[in-house]
Formats: structure tokens, C-alpha cells, sequence
């Protein structure tokens, strides 16, 4: 073997070391200015809350911030309206999200075929994704399904059903057709992008090999479409569950008050008791959380098999 | 398999596939349905808006033109549009100017614990806003910064900024290893690099980025009114003083949401190839 | 031009305790063209980009002119490399990616345009220099990738299996060129491929690894006729040396029935060696078919080449069948069941049972 003897082996690992400490650091320089950012402006205004939270304290009208412990929390235990919201949120969020998830999929597989004039149709399809949420609602609660004007009543009479005021008769409900009918967009732009990366040659191949269309669906296109659903799924859920425009909107509250929508209520949005409603932030943090460990597991399902380079 | 076999299939296929078109025609125009009637509604008289559903009526420009010059609101159009405009221009360009060194260190060149950074931010998407609006409020009233351009502008950058970077970390996944190792052998320094190989792959990427950005920025509604109610209202908020006016101005209301909503929809029209792109490039990887 | 030194230079990887190079120690000269060549794994592409500053160098060093740049970044050593996926631009035309070196070397927009045209020229692509690399072919890219390289006149060139991605004809006519190129621009090169007919055809020089640690480098033909150990024995050449493992029985190498022949030399160096168990090799072109003597046997695959053909004879050796293989020429009357003899006529190799050459 061709082993010279090592005279001047040189150990390079110190040398090494010192390197890779300097090249850590001008590795992290660049995620600085993006990390710090958010550290600052979203966890200490979650300091604040959690602070806050154990304090009585109401500005309207103006009383002096006193402490109280976890007082403000023993009171969520027994607050009806508090409990309402919960599962207000919960059937909002998780209704929107599904049903626009499956009806963005349905979108995409019609728009996924040939058909005449489909650049249009995608254009037409993806508006209402673009449109802000205050108009949306505006548009549905006064124009479609407002009882005096809307055109779904009017549609309703003429095939001799009688008029509904669906807003106020259906609160969640109505938000919900709202959210899916602004989110399923979104949904097919996924679907679509993932339908897009198919291998053509796999269809092709299961195609010949006689394969039926249900078949390659379910076999060969639902499983490679599975991530992007799961992206869909965690975009949808961040988004959905946030919703606040549209309860605004279109109830003011009344009837589909969700979590968000009540901590508003119950500070800046006239309650003022800034205590308590730190403390009902604090427990839809933690909710959120519980939520986000839940959709952070479809996150690593996404990144796994992703090496660190 | 014999010719005769196959005839009928394909045949039935071919109209299997006309139907399925006609379908695809009536759900599309269907859902497209309330943005038609909204623009529509824009262009009626208030009695004829006001009213049983009126396909065909005297089109106007009216309303639009006196939604533009109204002030009886808040802030008149155009200034609202002026605080969403370069709010939204800013935020956006700040989030960009941001996320792209961040995805840079999360995938192309990555810090050691890369997996549990990423995590830390998209995390920050979970917090509701809600729980943060009261801290924010009080803080951006003690600094003064209530009704002003530059709370939203901080706001909103912190909105996408999570955003941005996972999608952005995407794209930069996809740019191949040895083409860096390539320009760093050509004597490239890392903002050469940056500039003249990396970006130009990720272009579309970037782009895809950036239109959610505006699009969530354009809409947004809650930190707007909630700390720029008077002085900064932006587009959605203005829309939204013209919904509490309502009364009988159905088509005032209409033309102004058309207003509202334009310049994002036609972002959106014009960029939705590149958006299926960007997403299918790298929205997963 | 330069001159290339690897002194006992390692890489071990973060996470494995084997160095994937294990104390290279190599001189490359001026202007030579030497090629590394080993198995898959073996450490190849590691050395290689340790010459590049692409990975670290953990133990020892690499000096290029003399002068220590295992520190040295990439950007500073003043070499040219050729990706085995040509890593093109794929934003920018192939004048762009052919000038993008000198680019950041700030050459003046003019003289680079001179020398982008002067590389395009030699490489046929001064019709090709507007287009985007992925509207070119395989063969084409190949060459932008060439281009790219030399057009930096660079101290050294680093190739990285080149020519896996073109078709079997293209990589024949296209190692010839290479090998031409090379000559004629007189660039010290290093060059990676794992098949071992590039190897031989083009190296001055050729560098055998294995489990990164290198066998032997050689001119080809020392390689051939006197490999160093039984690894490099049967690594090179095609088709392979045949390889036994033999008993030394009364002082004689015994093949099956036949004591095999062996040179004064190796005879001596035999001598003074200890142990009954070594390694045998013969070219399959060192022997011959005859009708008595040698080696008996039976034929069990006819390979027809044309020009030659190779015999494939089982016989018995230490109690279980092996098989010999046998070249003779294009015309030969032998058909698979006959019985055949073998007989040696050319070079033997032995080897310890370390693997090491004795003779
Ligand atoms: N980045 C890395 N991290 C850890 N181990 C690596 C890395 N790159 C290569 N290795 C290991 O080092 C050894 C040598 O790899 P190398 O790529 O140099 O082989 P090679 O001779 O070029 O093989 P091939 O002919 O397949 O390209 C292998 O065992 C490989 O698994
Ligand atoms: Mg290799």
C-alpha cells in the first residue's frame, strides 16, 4: 500500500474548530434581523398579557391595575358566554376548514381537465380568495343573503319557499359559507400546484396498465396529493382560526361570537376589563398552542426526510 | 380488444367529458356570482340596488364617483387608499428584505438548529392576534404610534413575516447545491452569489411570496381599526365606515368594495400563474 | 502553470469515525492529468473537493504551487471545476455562464467577451453562446461546462465524472477530446471517473482508491503489467484479471493440476517468504488454448467480440469448480462443452495473503 510514514501529519482540527465558530456565527447574522423582529413585536406584547392577566384592571371607567392572582382565570372555569365561544371557534374553524378544503379539491380536479377557456375560469375561481374579508361579508350579509335584498332570498321566493333572514337565523353558518366560499380558492391553488407536479408518466403507466379512472384517483393521485392537502389543511387552520372580520361584519357578534371575537368584546371592544381579557387571551394562546403542536406534527411530516446540510 | 369495443367508451367518454365541462362552467360562474352582482350593484342607481334582484337597468358612474369624493366618512378614498397603499407597499418590502437572508440561513447555508427556528416561527402564526391587540394597543399608545402609517407597517410586517420565510425557505431548497459550489469555485462572494444564481432561480418563488403578502396586508381589517381608527384607516376600514352608514346605499356600498378590492384582484389575476407555480415548486419541499 | 501536493490530507465527516480520505499523500505535476479512480464510496469525489475548498481538510494539508491553501476558501484558489450535473446557470446564456468567472474577477466587458468567444470557438459552441443551457443537449452542456472552465485559465482543473451523463458513444469520442484539450492547453488536472477505461485511457497518471485510502498511482501501463496489490490487480483491466486463491505445495504454486509458472524474480522473492496461502493472477490474454498440457478443463461460455473472443473454462481447483477466462482470437473453431487445456504464456502475478504484490 502506498502509506508514506506521516512525518508532518498536521491535526487541523483546532484550526478547524475556529472556523467553523466564526462561520456559525456568519451563519446566523443573516436570521437575525427576521428573528429578533418577531421575538420583539409578537412575545412581548404576550409578556404584557400574561401580566396583565393576573391583574384586575379596568379602564372604563378607570380604576387602579390591582393584582388578583388567577382570579380572572377561576372566572373563565364558570363563564358561560367564554364556553360558548370555545365551541363556536372549534365548529367554525374546523367546518371552514374542511369543507373549503374539500371543495377547493373538487375545483381542481374539474379545472385540472381540459376544458374550453379553463385560464378564465381559474381567474373567475380564484377572486373570491383575493377579495378582503370586509367585503365578502358585506357582499353576502347585504347582497345574497339579506332578506329584503338578496338575491338567494329572492331566488328562494320565486320557487315559493319563503324568505329566511339567514344571518340572523344562522349566524355560524352563514360565516362559514362565507369563509369556504373564500377559501376554497386558495385550497385549488394548492391542489392545483400539486396536481401540476404529478408525474405524468405514472398516470400514463397506470393508464395502460388498465387501471380505471376512480382507481388512479384514489391510488396513484389522492397519495401524491397528500402534501399539499396537509399544506392546505395547516395554512387553512393559521388562517381560519383567526377569523374576525367576517363575525364583525356580518353579525357584530350576535349569535357566532368566537374566541377571538369575544376577547375583543370584552376589552377594546367595549367591555374595557383589560384584567380579564388578558386572561381569556392567555387561554386561547394555550388552545392555540395545543392546536400548533397538532398542526407543527403535519409541519415535521412535511419536512421529514429533510436532511440539515 | 376490439374496435368496436372501444367505440362506444370513447364516445361515452366524450360526453362524460362535455358534461363534466358544462358542470365545471355553472360552479365556476356560480361561485363567481356575489363579485359579479357586487360590481354590478356599483353601477346601479340606489332604486334600482335597493331592491328585487335588477339584471338589466341604466348603468352609472355616479356612485363611484361619489364615493371618491365623499367625506363624510372618516377619511376620503383616496386617503385611505394612500395609508393601505404604502402601508402595504412598505410592510411588504420590509418582510421581503427580511425573509430572504432568514430563508437563506434556514436552508442554503443553515444554522444548526434550523428545524426548531422555522418551527419558532411559524408557531408565532398561531398566537391569535386577539390575545396580542390589548399589549400591542397600550404600547402603541404610550409610543404615540396609535393612528399612525408605521404601527401598521410593523404590524403587518410581523403579520407575513413567518409566512414569508416558510415559503421562502421552499424555493431556496430547490436551488441545487453544486450550482453554489459552482459559483463559489468561480471566485462568486456570497452576495454575488446571492444576486446572480440564487435569486434568478427563485424568482417566481419570490413573487408568489410576496402577492400573499400584499393580498393578506391589502385585506387586513382588525389592526386597522383596532389602532388606526381615525387619521391611518386604511382601505378596509374605510369600506367598512361606508357598511355602518348603510341605510338605503346598497350601491354606493358596492362601488366603493369594487374600489376596495380592485387593485389585489388584479394582482391576483395577473400573478396566478406564477402563485401555482411558486406553490407547486416549492410550497412542500 | 502548478503542481499539486496532497499531504497526508484526511477527511473524516461530522458523524462517521472512518475518514472517508485517510492520509492521501499525492504529487500531481505540472500539466499532468491524473485521474482518481476506485469504486463507488471510496473516497473519490471527497479528495477532489478537498482540493476545491469544498470540504475541510482534517488532518494534513494540500498545496497548490507550493503554497498551503488548505485553509483557503474556494473563491481564492484559483480553480476551475466541472460538475458531474455541469451545475450551468440555468438563468443565464452560455456566454454568461462561460464569463461569469471573470465577471467576478471584474474583467473588463470586452476582453471577456474576447475570451468567451476564443473557448467557444475551441469547443464549437460560438453558435450556441445566446442560448439558455436548458434549450442545449447533453453533449452540448457538457462542453459549456468545459467552456466555463476554461476559459478562467485557472491553475488547476477538478473534474467530477464528466461524462456519466452522455450516452456510451458521445463519452468515448468526447474522453478522447478531453484528454486532447488538456494536452494542448497543458492545465494541471484532476479528474474522477469510477470506470476504470477512462481511467487507463486517458490519465498520464492514474490513482487508485479504496475505502478512501490510496492503492497505488501509476502510469496505466505500470498499473496493468505490476499492480501493486490484488485490489488494483483486479480492479483494472477489462475484462478483469483472473484471481485465485493458491496453495504453496513442495515449494510450488499449484492451479489445479498444474504447478504454475513464475518468473526468476518472483521465484525469488517467493523464497523468502513464509505462509502457504497466496494470492494468483493472469491476464486472460497471458494464456492460450492448447490440446494437452497445462490446465484441463471445459468450456462453458463462448464470448464472440469479433475481433476476439473470450473463453469462460471450468475446471477443478482445492475441490470446487472455478472458472478461468481465456482470450483468444476472433476465429476460433472452440464451442461451449468442449474439452479444453490451458496454458500459460505471459506475465503471473502473486500476491500475499495481505494482498500485497510479491511478484
Ligand atoms: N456530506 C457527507 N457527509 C457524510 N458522509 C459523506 C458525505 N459525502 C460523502 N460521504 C461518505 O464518504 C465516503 C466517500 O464518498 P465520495 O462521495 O467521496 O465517494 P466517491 O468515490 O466519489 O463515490 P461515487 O463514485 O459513488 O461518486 C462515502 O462513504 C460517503 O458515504
Ligand atoms: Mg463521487
Amino acid at each position: 500500500m502506498a502509506t508514506t510514514t506521516p512525518t508532518d501529519v498536521i491535526d487541523r482540527s483546532e484550526e478547524i474548530r475556529r472556523i467553523q465558530r466564526k462561520e456559525k456565527w456568519r451563519r446566523r447574522i443573516p436570521l437575525l434581523p427576521a428573528l429578533l423582529f418577531t421575538i420583539v413585536v409578537t412575545q412581548i406584547p404576550f409578556l404584557f398579557s400574561l401580566y396583565y392577566s393576573v391583574t384586575e384592571w379596568t379602564i372604563r371607567p378607570a380604576r387602579p391595575r390591582t393584582f388578583n392572582g388567577l382570579s380572572n382565570y377561576a372566572e373563565l372555569v364558570t363563564n358561560k358566554f367564554f364556553r360558548d365561544a370555545l365551541l363556536t371557534s372549534v365548529l367554525m374553524t374546523v367546518s371552514s376548514v374542511l369543507l373549503s378544503l374539500l371543495v377547493g379539491t373538487g375545483l381542481a380536479l374539474l379545472l385540472d381537465r381540459k376544458v374550453f377557456g379553463q385560464g378564465f375560469l381559474r381567474t373567475l375561481l380564484i377572486t373570491p380568495f383575493l377579495i378582503m374579508p370586509v367585503v365578502a361579508s358585506q357582499v353576502w350579509s347585504s347582497q345574497m343573503l339579506s332578506r329584503t335584498f338578496g338575491v338567494v332570498n329572492w331566488l328562494l321566493e320565486t320557487v315559493g319557499v319563503d324568505r329566511i333572514e339567514f344571518v340572523s337565523r344562522y349566524p355560524l353558518w352563514s360565516i362559514v359559507l362565507v369563509l369556504v366560499w373564500q377559501w376554497s380558492p386558495f385550497m385549488m391553488l394548492i391542489v392545483l400546484a400539486g396536481l401540476q407536479g404529478q408525474d405524468a408518466s405514472v398516470l400514463e403507466a397506470a393508464r395502460v396498465d388498465g387501471a380505471t379512472s376512480r382507481g388512479i384517483f384514489f391510488q396513484i393521485t389522492l397519495p401524491q396529493l397528500r402534501p399539499y392537502l396537509e399544506l392546505g389543511l395547516l395554512l387553512g387552520s393559521i388562517y381560519l382560526i383567526q377569523v374576525f372580520d367576517h363575525v364583525e361584519v356580518m353579525t357584530g357578534g350576535r349569535g357566532a361570537a368566537n374566541v377571538p371575537y369575544f376577547v375583543y368584546q370584552r376589552s377594546i371592544g367595549g367591555g374595557w376589563s383589560f384584567g380579564q381579557a388578558s386572561a381569556f387571551s392567555i387561554v386561547v394562546v394555550v388552545f392555540s398552542i395545543i392546536i400548533a403542536t397538532f398542526g407543527l406534527r403535519v409541519l415535521s411530516g412535511l419536512l421529514e426526510g429533510e436532511e440539515a446540510a | 380488444m376490439s374496435g368496436g369495443n372501444t367505440g362506444p367508451v370513447v364516445g361515452a367518454r366524450g360526453l362524460g367529458s362535455f358534461l363534466l365541462g358544462i358542470a365545471t362552467w355553472i360552479i365556476t360562474l356560480l361561485f363567481f356570482f356575489p363579485v359579479f352582482w357586487m360590481v354590478l350593484n356599483g353601477f346601479k342607481e340606489e332604486v334600482d340596488a335597493n331592491t328585487d334582484p335588477k339584471l338589466f337597468f341604466d348603468p352609472t358612474l355616479d356612485r363611484f364617483s361619489e364615493v371618491t369624493e365623499d367625506t363624510t366618512g372618516l377619511l376620503s378614498f383616496s386617503e385611505a387608499f394612500a395609508n393601505s397603499f404604502w402601508s402595504v407597499l412598505i410592510s411588504t418590502i420590509v418582510v421581503m428584505a427580511m425573509a430572504i437572508p432568514a430563508a437563506y440561513a434556514l436552508s442554503i447555508r443553515p444554522v444548526e438548529k434550523w428545524r426548531d427556528v422555522l418551527f419558532f416561527f411559524i408557531s408565532t402564526k398561531f398566537l391569535p392576534i386577539v390575545a396580542a391587540i390589548l399589549p400591542l394597543w397600550i404600547i402603541a399608545r404610550d409610543a404615540g404610534l396609535l393612528n399612525t402609517r408605521l404601527v401598521l407597517i410593523i404590524l403587518y410586517t410581523a403579520m407575513n413575516l413567518p409566512l414569508a420565510v416558510w415559503m421562502l425557505r421552499s424555493f431556496f431548497n430547490e436551488v441545487p447545491k453544486e450550482l453554489i459550489e459552482a459559483a463559489s469555485i468561480d471566485g462568486a462572494k456570497i452576495s454575488s452569489q446571492i444576486r446572480s444564481v440564487i435569486l434568478p432561480i427563485v424568482a417566481p418563488g419570490l413573487a408568489a411570496t410576496a402577492l400573499l403578502c400584499v393580498i393578506f396586508a391589502w385585506n387586513e381589517f382588525f389592526l386597522a381599526v383596532q389602532l388606526n381608527p381615525v387619521d391611518g384607516t386604511t382601505v378596509p376600514v374605510w369600506v367598512q365606515s361606508n357598511v355602518s352608514s348603510r341605510g338605503n346605499f346598497l350601491a354606493k356600498l358596492s362601488a366603493a368594495s369594487t374600489l376596495a378590492t380592485l387593485p389585489v384582484v388584479l394582482a391576483g389575476w395577473v400573478a396566478q400563474k406564477r402563485m401555482i407555480r411558486g406553490l407547486a415548486m416549492g410550497a412542500i419541499k | 502553470m502548478a503542481e499539486v501536493t496532497y499531504k497526508s490530507a484526511s477527511r473524516i465527516y461530522p458523524g462517521s469515525e472512518i475518514p472517508a480520505v485517510n492520509a492521501l499523500d499525492l504529487e500531481i505535476t505540472d500539466g499532468e492529468l491524473l485521474v482518481l479512480v476506485g469504486p463507488s464510496g471510496s473516497g473519490k469525489s471527497t479528495a477532489l473537493r478537498m482540493l476545491a475548498g469544498l470540504e475541510f481538510v482534517d488532518e494534513g494539508s494540500i498545496l497548490i504551487n507550493g503554497k498551503d491553501v488548505t485553509l483557503t476558501p474556494p473563491q481564492d484558489r484559483d480553480i476551475a471545476m466541472v460538475f458531474q450535473n455541469y451545475a450551468l446557470y440555468p438563468g443565464m446564456t452560455v456566454a454568461e455562464n462561460m464569463g461569469f468567472a471573470l465577471k467576478q474577477q471584474k474583467v473588463p466587458k470586452e476582453e471577456r467577451r474576447r475570451q468567451v468567444e476564443e473557448a467557444a470557438r475551441i469547443l464549437d459552441l460560438t453558435e450556441y453562446l445566446d442560448r439558455k443551457p436548458k434549450n442545449l443537449s447533453g453533449g452540448q452542456r457538457q462542453r459549456v461546462a468545459m467552456g466555463r472552465a476554461i476559459v478562467r485559465s485557472p491553475q488547476v482543473f477538478l473534474m467530477d465524472e464528466p461524462l456519466s451523463n452522455l450516452d456510451a458513444k458521445l463519452r468515448v469520442q468526447t474522453r478522447t477530446e478531453l484528454a486532447d484539450l488538456q494536452a494542448r492547453l497543458g492545465v494541471t488536472t484532476v479528474y474522477v471517473t469510477h470506470d476504470q477505461v477512462e481511467a487507463m485511457t486517458m490519465g498520464h497518471r492514474v490513482a487508485v482508491l479504496k475505502d478512501g485510502i490510496l492503492q497505488q498511482a501509476d502510469r496505466p501501463r505500470t498499473l496493468y503489467s505490476e499492480p501493486k496489490n490484488r485490489f488494483v490487480a483486479g480492479f483494472i483491466g477489462s475484462p478483469a484479471m483472473n484471481l485465485f486463491d493458491i496453495d504453496r505445495v513442495d515449494g510450488q504454486l499449484r492451479l489445479g493440476s498444474m504447478t504454475v509458472p513464475l518468473s526468476a524474480s518472483t521465484d525469488a522473492a517467493l523464497e523468502s517468504t513464509s505462509g502457504t496461502s497466496f494470492g494468483f493472477g493472469v491476464r486472460p490474454e497471458h494464456m492460450t488454448l492448447t490440446t494437452e498440457g497445462g490446465l484441463p478443463g471445459e468450456v462453458i461460455v463462448v464470448e464472440e467480440l469479433g475481433s476476439e473472443a473470450f473463453i469462460h473454462v471450468k475446471f477443478e481447483h482445492r475441490g470446487s469448480d472455478e472458472t478461468i477466462v481465456v482470450r483468444t482470437d476472433g476465429e476460433t473453431a472452440i464451442d461451449r462443452g468442449d474439452f479444453v487445456n490451458v496454458t500459460i504464456s505471459g506475465p503471473t502475478h502473486v500476491f500475499a495473503e495481505s494482498g500485497e504484490r510479491i511478484g
